[in-house]
C-alpha cells in the first residue's frame, strides 16, 4: 500500500516536472531573435529568391508563429485553440517540421529505431570492452596489465571522436572496403527487412560503435576497477583464498557481483541515453539518427521538432529515474519513503 | 503588321526545319520499353515542334551518348532543390559568355526594357506530357499571384516597377506579354537566376487544388487528408517548382523526380519531354539518371575521395584539395579541376556604418579608419598560409574576368602598409594607447573591434586569426565572435553588430547590363549598411536614410543606371560605383578567386576544364549545362 502510494505520488510529481520542462524548452528554443520562418525569409531575400517569401509568410499564420509566445506555447501543448482547433501534443499532434517539411511524428518515427540500435550497439560494446578490462586491471592492479588497460581506456577517451572516425573511415575504406558514413546503403532505405539489409547495417555499424564505445569505456573501466579494489581488500576475500578457491571463481563469485551494484543504479540513465546519446558523433558520421535532426532543428529554430525531441528525452529521463527509484525502494531497505510517508 | 508577317514566315521556315530534323530524332534507350508498350509517345511527339538545338561544336564540345548515372552528394535533405539549379532550364538563361539567351522560350522581344513579349515553343510539354502553354503563365498570374488567399501580401515585389503593377496579356497559347509603364532593366536577369521566380505553373495539375476549379467535395477530402487548414494551404504545399521534391508535380527541368526519395537519397530520371536536343537528333540530357545522396557535410570530402561521386563541388572547400589531389594521384576514378570562385571576395570584413554605439559609429564612418584597417591586413601572408598563394590578393571589386575589372580598384588601399595605417589613425587623433598598446577611442575605451562570423567556414576564422596579429601592430584589438548564420543576420539587421564577415558580393562578374543595385544602399543584406537598406526596402518605414555623401552618390548612380539604356553610360556608371567602393572600403575584401575544387569522374565528358563556380549568375554547374555532360562508356558498370 505504502509502495503504491509512493508510486502514485512519484507519477504526479513527474507530470508536474514535465509541464515545467515543457515551458522551459519552449522558452529556450525561442530565445534567439526571430523564428524559423523569419530566418527563412531573410535567407531567401539575401539569396534573391523572391519566390519563396510569400510562401513563408503564408506558413506564419498557418502555424500561429505570428502570435505572442505564450499563446504559441499553449497551442503547441494543446491547452489553447490554434488555427487548427485544439490540436497539440496532448491531442497527439507532435507538430510540423519546417526544416524537413514533414510532420514531426514521421521524422522521429523514421529515425527512432536506428537511434536505439546505434546506442544499444555502443552500450554493448562498452560493456564488452570495459568489464573484462576493468576486472583484469583490478585483479592485476599495479602491473603491466593494469597499466596497459588504463592506457587503452584513456586513449579512447582522449582521442577526439570525429578525428578517430575520419581516420577509421579513411583506412577502413582503403584496406577493408568499409563504407563511409551512414547506417545502411541508400538502396536499402525504406525497404522491408532482409538479410542483405541486416548485413549492410551491421557493416555500417562497425566504425560508429567503435568510436562511441571507446570514449565511454574508460570511465566505466575505472569505476569497475575502483569498486573491485574496494571489495578485494575485504576479509571474505582472504577467507575465500584461504579455502583454496580458484582465483577466477573467487573473483566472479563475490567481489564482481558487489562491484556491479552502481551499474544497476545506472539503468535509469540508460533509457534517455538510448535516444539522446551520441548526437555529435552521429552528426560527424552522418548517421541517420535523431541526433543530427535535433541539432539541425535547434540551429534553425525549427521549434516544433526540437521541442518534441527534447520533450521526449525529458520524458524518458523522468521515467528512467522513476523506475530506478522504485526499484531501489523495493530492493534496498535502507532507503525510506521520505518524511512525507510518516 | 510587318512584324506579324515576318513571324509567320519564320514560323513556316521553322516548320520546314522541324520536319527536316524530326526524321532523325533518336528514341532514347531509357524510355524505349515504355514507348514500345505504348505508355509513352514516341520521341517525335515528345520534343517540341521547335526544340532548342544545342550547338555543341560552337562550344568546343563533343557529341555524347546516352546513358549512365551521375552520382553526387549534398549535405541536407532540402538540398534536392539543387537539381533546379543544376538543371538550369530557364525561360531565358546565361550561356558561358554571360549572354542571356532564350531557353525554354523560343524567343523573346524586349521593347525599351518595358515590354517583354515571350514566345513559347509550340508542342512543348511538361514532364507528364501535358502541353506547356500561355495558360500556365495566366494561371500563375491570375489564380496564384493575385489570389488573396494564396498570396495574402499581394503579387510578388518583382512584378512592380516604381510601385506600378505589371499587366500580363496572353494573345495566344504560345505568346505571353508582360508590360510595365516604367523600365524594368533587370527582369531578364531575374528570370535567369539560379533560383528564378517561376512565373508559370503547371495549371492542369494545380487546378485540382484550387477552389475556383476543383470539385468542392474532392477538394474537401484532399484538404482533410493533408491535415491542413484550407485549400490555400493545400495548394501552397503542392505548388513549389523550386523545391523539387514532389514526383507528382510536373517540371520542365532536364531531370525529374523519380519515386525514389528517402531521407538519404533521391534519384532523378530524364525528363522524356525535355526541350533540348543535339544536332544529331539525340534528346538531352545525355545522362539517364542523377543519384543525389544526402550525407553529413563533414564526410563529403572523404566519400568523394573514396570515389563515390561523379561530379562534386558542393561540400568541398579549398582545404580539401590536398587530399583530393592525393587520391587522384593514387589512381582514383576521378580528376580534380580547379575552378575560379565567382564571389567578389572570398572573405570580406564589413564595418557596420549603422552600428548602434555612437562613438564607434563615428569612428567607422571615417574613411581613414576603414583604410587603415585594410592597409593593416597582410593579404600576401593570408594567401600563402591558407591558399598556397593561388588566390588573388586585393580589395573587393569586379573580378578580372569581368569587363568592368580595373586593376587600380583591386590594389586601392589593399597593399600591406602598417606604417601608413598607423599614420592614418594618428591623423584621426586616435593617439592615446592603454598599457597593452591598444589605441583608445575618443571616449577612452580601448579599441576592441568585434567581428562576428557565421561560424561556418574554417578559412574565415583562419584568415581573421592572421588579421588579428597585424591589426594588433597598429593598435587595434580584433575580437572574433562566431555564431550562426541566422543569428548573425538578425543581429546585423537589428544594428547591434560592430562588424561582420561574409563573402564579397555574390556576383563578382558584373557586366554593364547587370543591375548595380547591390552596390548601392538598397538592401540590408550588404552588411555595411543594414539600416539604410531597410529604409529603401520599406519605403522609409524602417531603418534610416543614407547620410554619407559616398552612399548618397551610389544611390544616385544606381538610379541613373535605371534611366538610361546606352551601354556606354551604364559602363561608366558601373565603373564609378566600383571606384567609390574601392576608395571607401564599405566592405574590406581580403582575397578573391580562390580555387574551388571540382571533382569529376574520369569518364565524364564535356565538363569544362576551367570555369567559374558562382551562384548567380552561374547557378553553379547550371550555366555549364550538365545535360550536355556524358559518359565515355555509359554502359560500363561502376565499381562501388
Amino acid at each position: 500500500m505504502m509502495f503504491l502510494k509512493y508510486a502514485a505520488y512519484r507519477f504526479v510529481t513527474m507530470l508536474i516536472t514535465l509541464l515545467v520542462v515543457s515551458v522551459m524548452i519552449f522558452v529556450i528554443i525561442n530565445l534567439p531573435p526571430g523564428d524559423y520562418l523569419s530566418n527563412q525569409i531573410a535567407e531567401l531575400r539575401s539569396t534573391g529568391q523572391a519566390d519563396g517569401v510569400a510562401k513563408a509568410e503564408f506558413l506564419r499564420t498557418e502555424y500561429a508563429l505570428d502570435r505572442p509566445l505564450w499563446e504559441q506555447y499553449l497551442i503547441w501543448v494543446g491547452f489553447a485553440e490554434g488555427p487548427q482547433g485544439y490540436f497539440g501534443l496532448i491531442q497527439g499532434n507532435f507538430g510540423w517540421s519546417f526544416e524537413f517539411d514533414a510532420p514531426v511524428a514521421d521524422i522521429v518515427g523514421d529515425t527512432l529505431w536506428l537511434t536505439v540500435l546505434v546506442n544499444l550497439a555502443a552500450v554493448l560494446f562498452v560493456y564488452l570492452i570495459a568489464l573484462p578490462l576493468g576486472v583484469i586491471a583490478a585483479a592485476r592492479s599495479e602491473t603491466w596489465a593494469d597499466y596497459s588497460a588504463a592506457f587503452v581506456g584513456y586513449l579512447g577517451l582522449a582521442t577526439p571522436n570525429f578525428l578517430l572516425a575520419l581516420l577509421l573511415f579513411y583506412y577502413g575504406h582503403k584496406y577493408f572496403d568499409l563504407p563511409i558514413g551512414g547506417l545502411m546503403s541508400p538502396e536499402f532505405e525504406g525497404q522491408p527487412m532482409s538479410w542483405e539489409k541486416v548485413k549492410s547495417i551491421l557493416v555500417h555499424l562497425i566504425v560508429p560503435t567503435f568510436v562511441i564505445g571507446t570514449s565511454g569505456a574508460a570511465a566505466m573501466m575505472q569505476r569497475l576497477r575502483a569498486n573491485m579494489l574496494d571489495e578485494l581488500s575485504k576479509p571474505y576475500v582472504e577467507t575465500a583464498r584461504a579455502k583454496g578457491l580458484t582465483p577466477t571463481r573467487m573473483l566472479v563469485k563475490y567481489p564482481l557481483r558487489m562491484a556491479f551494484n552502481p551499474f544497476v543504479a545506472d539503468i535509469g540513465n540508460l533509457l534517455p541515453a538510448m535516444v539522446s546519446g551520441s548526437v555529435l558523433v552521429s552528426v560527424v558520421l552522418g548517421l541517420q539518427t535523431i541526433g543530427p535532426a535535433l541539432l539541425q532543428a535547434l540551429k534553425s529554430q525549427d521549434q516544433f521538432l526540437a521541442g518534441f525531441v527534447l520533450m521526449f528525452v525529458a520524458l524518458l529521463t523522468l521515467i528512467g529515474t522513476m523506475i530506478s527509484d522504485l526499484l531501489l525502494v523495493l530492493l534496498d531497505p535502507r532507503i525510506r519513503y521520505g518524511a512525507r510517508a510518516q | 503588321m510587318l512584324d506579324r508577317c515576318f513571324l509567320r514566315f519564320a514560323a513556316a521556315l521553322l516548320c520546314l526545319s522541324t520536319a527536316a530534323h524530326s526524321e532523325v530524332l533518336r528514341e532514347s534507350g531509357y524510355w524505349k520499353r515504355q514507348v514500345e508498350l505504348g505508355e509513352l509517345p514516341p520521341i517525335e511527339e515528345r520534343v517540341p515542334d521547335e526544340p532548342l538545338v544545342v550547338d555543341l561544336e560552337a562550344k568546343g564540345r563533343s557529341f555524347g551518348t546516352e546513358g549512365g548515372t551521375l552520382r553526387t552528394m549534398v549535405s541536407r535533405s532540402k538540398d534536392v532543390r539543387q537539381m533546379v539549379v543544376y538543371g538550369y532550364a530557364r525561360l531565358v538563361g546565361y550561356n558561358e559568355k554571360y549572354e542571356l539567351k532564350p531557353d525554354i522560350l523560343r524567343d523573346i522581344e524586349v521593347e525599351d526594357e518595358r515590354k517583354f513579349t515571350m514566345h513559347l515553343r509550340r508542342g512543348h510539354r511538361w514532364s507528364d506530357g501535358h502541353p506547356f502553354t500561355s495558360e500556365d503563365f495566366r494561371y500563375w498570374w491570375e489564380n496564384v499571384a493575385q489570389n488573396e488567399e494564396l498570396s495574402p501580401a499581394g503579387p510578388p515585389e518583382f512584378m512592380y516597377v516604381d510601385g506600378t503593377l505589371a499587366t500580363m496579356t496572353f494573345p495566344d497559347e504560345v505568346t505571353v506579354v508582360i508590360e510595365w509603364p516604367g523600365r524594368n532593366p533587370g527582369f531578364l536577369q531575374l528570370l535567369a537566376q539560379a533560383t528564378p521566380p517561376f512565373i508559370y505553373r503547371p495549371a492542369h495539375y494545380l487546378k485540382q487544388f484550387h477552389v475556383d476549379y476543383a470539385e468542392p467535395e474532392q477538394l474537401e477530402i484532399a484538404v482533410d487528408n493533408a491535415r491542413v487548414r484550407g485549400w490555400a494551404a493545400l495548394h501552397n504545399g503542392n505548388d513549389d517548382l523550386g523545391k523539387f521534391d514532389d514526383p507528382a508535380l510536373p517540371t520542365l527541368q532536364p531531370w525529374m523526380n523519380s519515386d525514389v526519395q528517402t531521407a538519404s537519397r533521391a534519384i532523378f530520371e530524364r525528363n522524356p519531354y525535355f526541350h533540348r536536343i543535339d544536332a544529331r537528333g539525340t534528346q538531352l540530357p545525355y545522362i539517364d539518371t542523377v543519384e543525389m545522396t544526402i550525407v553529413g557535410s563533414g564526410l563529403i570530402a572523404a566519400k568523394t575521395n573514396a570515389g563515390e561521386s561523379d561530379l562534386q563541388a558542393r561540400g568541398l572547400d579549398f582545404p580539401d584539395i590536398a587530399i583530393l589531389k592525393k587520391g587522384e594521384a593514387d589512381g582514383a576514378n576521378y580528376r580534380v579541376l580547379l575552378w575560379e570562385n565567382g564571389a567578389a571576395s572570398q572573405v570580406a570584413i564589413y564595418p557596420n556604418l549603422n552600428y548602434s554605439d555612437p562613438v564607434w559609429r563615428e569612428v567607422m564612418r571615417d574613411v581613414r579608419f576603414r583604410r587603415a584597417l585594410s592597409l593593416a591586413i597582410d593579404r600576401h601572408m593570408i594567401n600563402r598560409a591558407l591558399y598556397f598563394g593561388l588566390a588573388i590578393e586585393g580589395g573587393m571589386t569586379a573580378l578580372a574576368s569581368s569587363p568592368l575589372f580595373d586593376a587600380a580598384d583591386l590594389a586601392a588601399w589593399s597593399v600591406y602598409d602598417p606604417e601608413m595605417a598607423g599614420l592614418l589613425l594618428d591623423d584621426m587623433g586616435l593617439t592615446e594607447r592603454n598599457a597593452a598598446g591598444i589605441r583608445l577611442l575618443p571616449d577612452g575605451r580601448p579599441m576592441e573591434f568585434v567581428v562576428e562570423t557565421a561560424g561556418e567556414r574554417q578559412e574565415v576564422e583562419n584568415a581573421l586569426a592572421i588579421v588579428t596579429d597585424t591589426w594588433r601592430d597598429i593598435g587595434i584589438k580584433l575580437v572574433m565572435r562566431p555564431s550562426d548564420r541566422d543569428i548573425l543576420r538578425n543581429r546585423i539587421y537589428a544594428g547591434v553588430t560592430m562588424a561582420a564577415v561574409w563573402f564579397g558580393w555574390d556576383n563578382g562578374l558584373p557586366q554593364s547590363y547587370t543591375s548595380p543595385d547591390y552596390l548601392a544602399p538598397t538592401d540590408q543584406v550588404f552588411f555595411a549598411w543594414p539600416m539604410w537598406g531597410q529604409y529603401y526596402q520599406t519605403g522609409g518605414e524602417a531603418g534610416e536614410p543614407p547620410d554619407m555623401p559616398a552612399a548618397e552618390r551610389l544611390m544616385e548612380l544606381a538610379q541613373d543606371w535605371k534611366h538610361t539604356t546606352s551601354a556606354q553610360d551604364r559602363e561608366r556608371i558601373w565603373r564609378e560605383m566600383l571606384h567609390i567602393h574601392a576608395e571607401n572600403l564599405f566592405g574590406i575584401g581580403i582575397l578573391s578567386g580562390a580555387p574551388q575544387p571540382i571533382v569529376v569522374n574520369r569518364r565524364l565528358r564535356n565538363v569544362p576544364e576551367r570555369g567559374v563556380w558562382a551562384w548567380d549568375p552561374g547557378a553553379h554547374f547550371g550555366m555549364y549545362r550538365i545535360d550536355e555532360f556524358y559518359y565515355e562508356d555509359p554502359q560500363a558498370k561502376f565499381t562501388q
